[in-house]
């Protein structure tokens, strides 16, 4: 473009902008940021020069201001869970995880995604969307909020597990062998420890974890943030831990969910005492909008549905997820 | 004895003019209400702020303290999941005169105390504004403050207190309670004076600089009360047995 001088108009500088980006273009190739920017044009005087590299960098910086600005929008291969299941961290993609997702999602937890590649939770905006792929994979986009655990969802389809490329990072979770290996066996009873001997977790607090060989993926309820943070930096800090995903989920303290809590222990703490201590107790009693999940251990059968039976007639609670386990027993009731 | 004379000239309709116009005055000359402060009794240990001092045992964790904490199987700390703060009381010293005590001071320094301590301890207790079940009220007091000089005229802006503040001697006096029975769960009265030659001299003296020492002390109050909480929840040797018997993630093998 050649313009004379004196006939080109000085207000219209998205031109030079324009310009500067064409030079810009010309003298690099690509358009990109760095030392090209401040390339010489010979046609244009020096004040001009100036004032064409101060709207360029204006340019780009909003440029860059708008992609920084938005939420992060990405495809990604995903695990459509269940809420409840998704929290237990039942660990790889195996038969027993998709019955449990299937289960507990007709008998009401909502559907959630579990990202393939970082094994993190995220509850979406659209769960009827989802909710017909549960126990499925699927590839879903969408923004997601990482630090808030959300996704607004634009669609979501579903895949097959071949579909994953091998070596890809989604394939992760879908490999059995990556969890829990016998070398880090050690580990795993050190992350145990520590989470075990965490101060402020109450009967209604839950938290759980997975460890894929340095990877550990926290997992649960809690009525307390702290918890959720001292868990996060306990297990960091563990020797031989590299990266950690926490998918613990604080509880909200509505007063109608602590009614249950109260009423709910109150129970269990009649007629199964012994399963309660000072502190703490071996059942573990997670209340979540009205809804009750039973964790932890008991002895017998009839101690399960027993804490079952209990919870089911306490005030407000309109459902009751009976996970207790049983000694001796590898599943729960 | 009254007579019938007597009881007839009260009935009179002056003598009620009278009354009504005492009345009138007496409501008018009121002074208008103060920041609420109490006075530390004379010859008295405590305050008498906490409902109960009779468990209070010095505690080998914290120096100048005593404390108490509840070891009922059925009511201790851990069956609590959030806490009320109530508003700090204000305990002055015994021998302070009261009426030169500056509203604004005592109410800058409550409100000051109250976010230190929430800050300190709303994610292990998180706040809620209700009492109900799993809940504890968190009862504080700032004891034995004294009313320090008049500040120099020339130092005087719109927010400066008419007298300063002194901190110096201050303890601490703490309680969580059941916020629906009232009943004591854990109780703290901390003598440690981190407030040592502090004042304060301004309604805003959060913000300045030169009242530093004492917005620093009040934060190493909130700082020992959340300590103390950490140290209540510890798990004893019993619990850390049946914890790691017990606690095993539901994750696959």
């Amino acid at each position: 473009m050649t313009t004379s001088r004196s006939s080109r108009p000085k207000n219209i500088y998205i031109c030079y902008s324009l310009a500067a980006i064409k030079n810009i273009t010309r003298y690099t190739g690509t358009f990109r940021f760095g030392p090209q920017l401040f390339i010489e044009d010979a046609s244009l005087d020096k004040g001009e020069q100036s004032m064409k590299s101060c709207v360029t960098l204006s340019v780009l910086a909003l440029l860059a201001s708008s992609s920084f600005g938005a939420d992060e929008v990405s495809t990604f291969a995903a695990y459509v869970d269940s809420d409840l299941c998704a929290r237990l961290m039942l660990g790889p993609i195996t038969s027993e995880r998709v019955q449990c997702s299937q289960s507990t999602f007709k008998e009401g937890s909502q559907p959630v995604l579990v990202r393939l590649r970082n094994n993190m939770v995220l509850t979406v905006n659209k769960e009827k969307m989802i909710g017909p792929l549960i126990g499925q994979l699927a590839e879903v986009s969408g923004k997601v909020k990482p630090n808030d655990g959300t996704v607004k969802l634009d669609s979501a389809m579903p895949i097959t597990n071949a579909s994953i490329p091998k070596g890809d990072p989604a394939r992760k979770l879908l490999d059995v062998r990556m969890y829990r290996t016998d070398r880090s066996a050690q580990l795993h009873e050190k992350i145990r420890h520590e989470l075990a001997m965490m101060p402020y977790i109450s009967n209604f607090d839950f938290i759980s974890f997975a460890q894929s060989g340095a990877d550990v993926i926290l997992s649960g309820w809690t009525v307390r943030a702290t918890n959720r943070d001292t868990a996060g930096r306990v297990v960091r800090d563990i020797e031989g831990v590299e990266t950690v995903i926490n998918n613990i989920e604080v509880l909200p303290l509505g007063s109608f969910d602590m009614q249950i809590r109260a009423v709910a222990r109150a129970k269990l703490q009649r007629y199964l005492a012994r399963y309660f201590w000072g502190s703490g107790s071996d059942i573990k009693i997670v209340v979540k909008n009205g809804q009750i999940i039973l964790l932890g251990t008991v002895a017998t059968k009839a101690d399960s549905d027993l804490a079952f039976m209990q919870c089911n007639s306490v005030p407000g609670a309109f459902k009751v997820f009976n996970l207790l386990r049983v000694q001796g027993s590898d599943k729960g009731a | 004895m009254l007579t019938n004379g007597y009881l007839n000239k009260l009935r009179s309709p002056g003598f009620f003019c009278v009354a009504l116009v005492l009345l009138a005055l007496s409501s008018c000359s009121r002074p208008a209400p103060r920041a609420s402060v109490k006075k530390v009794p004379a010859g008295q240990e405590f305050s008498g702020f906490l409902s109960t001092y009779a468990s209070l045992k010095p505690n080998p964790d914290f120096e100048n303290t005593k404390s108490y904490v509840s070891g009922d199987p059925a009511k201790n700390i851990h069956k609590y999941v959030a806490v009320i703060v109530d508003p700090p009381e204000i305990y002055i010293s015994t021998d302070a005169d009261e009426k030169a005590f500056p509203d604004r001071g005592v109410a800058a320094l409550k409100e000051y105390f109250q976010n230190a301590i929430t800050g300190a301890v709303e994610d292990a207790f998180p706040v809620v504004q209700s009492s109900g079940p799993l809940v504890l009220r968190l009862r504080s007091a700032i004891v034995g403050i004294d009313v320090g000089q008049q500040l120099p005229a020339d130092q005087k802006d719109a927010n400066t207190l008419e007298r300063a503040l002194n901190i110096g001697r201050v303890a601490v006096e703490v309680e969580l309670v059941d916020s629906e029975t009232g009943e004591q769960i854990a109780a703290a009265v901390d003598r440690q004076n981190l407030g040592e030659g502090a004042t304060v001299g301004s309604a805003t003296f959060s913000r300045e600089e030169k009242f530093r020492a004492a917005t620093q002390a009040f934060d190493g109050w909130a700082f020992r009360l959340r300590r103390f909480l950490d140290s209540a929840n510890e798990l004893s040797k019993d619990d850390i047995d049946r914890v790691e018997a017990t606690n095993f993630p539901y994750a696959s093998k």
